[in-house]
């Protein structure tokens, strides 16, 4: 995490030397990347595992407030498993939000998702009355497909037409509930029992796993996003576009065909965490996951993603996203009502925006 | 160090919320905790429900714990609020699930750790719950169909305006109401595949363009309160009440208000209050391994201006909330 968020710090020095070349600007880089390691103090450590310490806080917050059935193993896994759907989300968010973009319709393409999973489960429905094993793999990739191509078209509105992705998003939000209801004949769709419902069971089937297949899966993504933002050519186009557009462009990036690979990519994220939930569903639901959207970039802004762009982090969005199901979970034992929670979730929002703005101070 | 400052910010919130719901809780060590979850927390239903259950917990000595879904009428958060009351280790549950299929898993996770569950209002597909006390639906989509034919002398055109996709209750109602319906040849549907949607914000919009779009209806059923709501409104900002009939589903202050002034001509009134007072005695009685029954109606009442003073109904739509609820 510390890497990634050096790697903004030296893009943002990068493009005032961006008259040299590709192959001098990344010795200049290199050579700053060891400076800037060198200058790190502990202030900035600490702002940059802010997101680390909130959530241990309120983790502590609650074992000492909460009965103790909190810190129980049973509830730990509960709290990962609900965490699944918003943190695989929240991934995908995070490569858009880094790029200065956003996306409003991913609780939308989720919905779209179960529809899809759902409506092709039922076309391979066997005698015996279960999905057979072929179309469970084919939903799944049909689920992620559906998202795909919502993100492909998003990446190719906002890059050739120059509209905001604001706007574009929140066109692609109406649409893709709109085509959910319209697959789903305006209901639930009722699915046979299959493999992919058993992704987010609290306990998983072979019982060495510990954790459900949902949370492994959040697990591995977290890793290949983390790689993907670290080490690939992409990752850093992705931060440098985010720091600044047009520096990116004189640099000679490929801001348009980069910034519909970031839409489709996330929305290929928003697919997987439509699967899971499907998963926790087991009916393909128009309706579901509305709203989702905001509590996914709240777990990317919490986990220091800022909405300018050029910022965030893969393992922050997600313990973001934990911080969320943890007072939510939290919240639920002590009995604390609703709208408590809803203030003080609103409040760390705010006051996770608050400690960025805080952070660049001190910088 | 502005971090700190913050963090006692919300430790003071957090610390102060919990100061507040201990004492609405009482201290409950020792006595059996009950959960009651209900589909959402702001329409007058689920307050009945709520009183009803207080009315109940008080008279049986146990402590019940109120929590719907964070967002209303998401299955998402209804399925976490079950799972957190499973993982806290409640003594029973007695759920209002949003959807029959999608609240299964969470309820079998319940029945797997030993924590009976009783459904309330609508019904889940599965048999692994104790007890389903409910209302039938389907009969009161038949009484609204009555009452909607007679006020408008079984002729006319009609329109129903469906609640939400997937809830298993209004749909049922709503079939009572298209089934019994075309038993009058002479009255015609109009539309009926328009959704009112969870809100009466959307409620009242659907409902506009509806009239906007059917100027010559002479009568609506709508299969919840908020529907009906909507309905409401969009007849009065039309000038149309009175005019077209309007047959409701639940009450609300002034769902009442507008029956007696003869805005609206019938509500099917259920009895949520005995939804919740018997959901957590019959979750009492599987605890204590006590007889109970499998299934239990709470009955339809169709209330009209007419019948709006008597002492059985007046009781029915105006149950002593405030006594139960002592917050």
């Amino acid at each position: 995490m510390v890497s990634i968020l050096n790697q903004k710090s030296i893009i943002i020095v990068s493009s005032s030397v961006e008259s040299k070349t590709p192959k001098a600007e990344a010795d200049t880089q290199a050579h700053l990347h060891e400076r800037s390691r060198q200058g790190m103090n502990l202030k900035k450590v600490l702002s940059q595992f802010g997101p680390l310490i909130g959530l241990v806080f309120v983790v502590l917050l609650f074992i000492i407030l909460a009965p103790s059935s909190f810190y129980s193993f049973y509830n730990i896994k509960t709290i990962l498993t609900q965490t699944v759907i918003v943190g695989i989300a929240a991934l995908g968010m995070t490569i858009i939000i880094i790029s200065g973009g956003i996306d409003l319709s991913t609780g939308s393409q989720i919905a779209l998702g179960t529809v899809v999973i759902a409506t092709i489960l039922n076309m391979g429905i066997t005698e015996a009355g279960a999905a057979s094993g072929g179309y469970v793999v084919l939903a799944a990739l049909g689920g992620i497909l559906a998202c795909a191509v919502c993100g492909w078209i998003i990446g190719l509105i906002t890059a050739r037409f120059n509209l905001t992705p604001f706007i574009v998003t929140l066109g692609m939000m109406q649409i893709a509930r709109g085509v959910a209801k319209w697959i789903a004949n305006e209901q639930t769709v009722a699915t046979p029992v299959n493999g992919l419902q058993g992704l987010m069971l609290l306990d998983p089937n072979p019982s060495w796993m510990v954790f459900g297949w949902g949370v492994w899966i959040t697990i591995i993504l977290l890793i290949l996003t983390a790689i993907l933002l670290k080490y690939f050519v992409f990752g850093r186009h992705v931060f440098a576009i985010g720091s600044n557009e047009e520096t990116a462009r004189l640099c000679g990036i490929n801001v348009s065909k980069n910034k519909i690979w970031i839409y489709t990519i996330g929305s290929l994220f928003a697919g997987i965490a439509s699967i899971m939930q499907y998963s926790n569903l087991t009916v393909g639901d128009p309706t579901a996951a509305m709203g989702m959207e905001l509590d996914i970039i709240a777990a990317v802004v919490i986990g220091g993603g800022s909405l300018t762009g050029g910022e965030g982090s893969a393992m922050g969005s997600i313990i973001g996203a934990l911080i969320m199901a943890v007072l939510r979970n939290g919240c639920n034992m002590l009995g604390v009502p609703n709208y408590v929670q809803e203030i003080i979730i609103g409040a760390i929002i705010v006051g996770a925006v608050l400690i960025d703005r805080l952070k660049h101070r001190i910088k | 160090m502005k971090l700190h400052s913050l963090t006692l910010l919300f430790s003071l919130l957090i610390l102060f919320s919990c100061n507040s719901t201990s004492t609405q809780e009482g201290d409950g060590s020792g006595s059996m905790q009950i959960a009651v979850i209900p589909k959402g927390t702001t329409h007058v239903f689920w307050r009945s429900i709520h009183a009803g259950a207080a009315k109940a917990a008080q008279e049986l000595g146990v402590n019940i714990i109120w929590q719907g879904p964070q967002k209303e009428d998401d299955r998402q958060m209804q399925i976490q609020v079950v799972q957190n009351f499973v993982s806290r280790g409640v003594d029973g549950i007695v759920l209002a699930p949003l959807d029959d299929r999608s609240l299964v898993p969470p309820v079998q996770s319940a029945v797997n750790r030993n924590i009976p569950v009783v459904i309330i209002d609508s019904d889940l597909n599965s048999d692994i719950y104790k007890s389903f006390i409910a209302t039938d639906n389907y009969e009161g989509g038949k009484l609204s169909a009555q009452r909607l034919a007679e006020v408008l002398g079984s002729k006319g055109k009609v329109i129903m305006l469906r609640y939400a996709e997937g809830s298993a209750s209004t749909t049922k109602r709503e079939q009572g109401f298209m089934d019994t319906i075309k038993e009058y040849p002479d009255i015609e549907v109009v539309s009926s595949n328009q959704y009112a949607g969870a809100t009466m914000e959307k409620a009242f919009q659907a409902s506009q363009n509806l009239l906007n779009r059917f100027p010559q209806v002479n009568g609506i059923f709508c299969p919840n309160e908020s529907a009906t709501s909507g309905m409401l409104r969009a007849l009065q900002t039309a000038g149309k009440t009175g005019q077209i009939k309007l047959i409701g589903f639940d009450t609300s202050e002034t769902l009442l208000q507008a029956l007696s002034k003869g805005e609206i001509q019938g509500l099917a009134v259920q009895d949520p209050f005995q939804m919740g007072y018997l959901g957590v005695q019959t979750v009492y009685h599987v605890i204590n391994n006590e007889p109970f029954e499998k299934q239990i109606d709470t009955g339809v009442t169709m209330v009209t201006a007419e019948n709006l003073s008597e002492p059985a109904v007046a009781q029915l739509v105006n149950p002593e909330l405030d006594k139960w609820l002592d917050e």
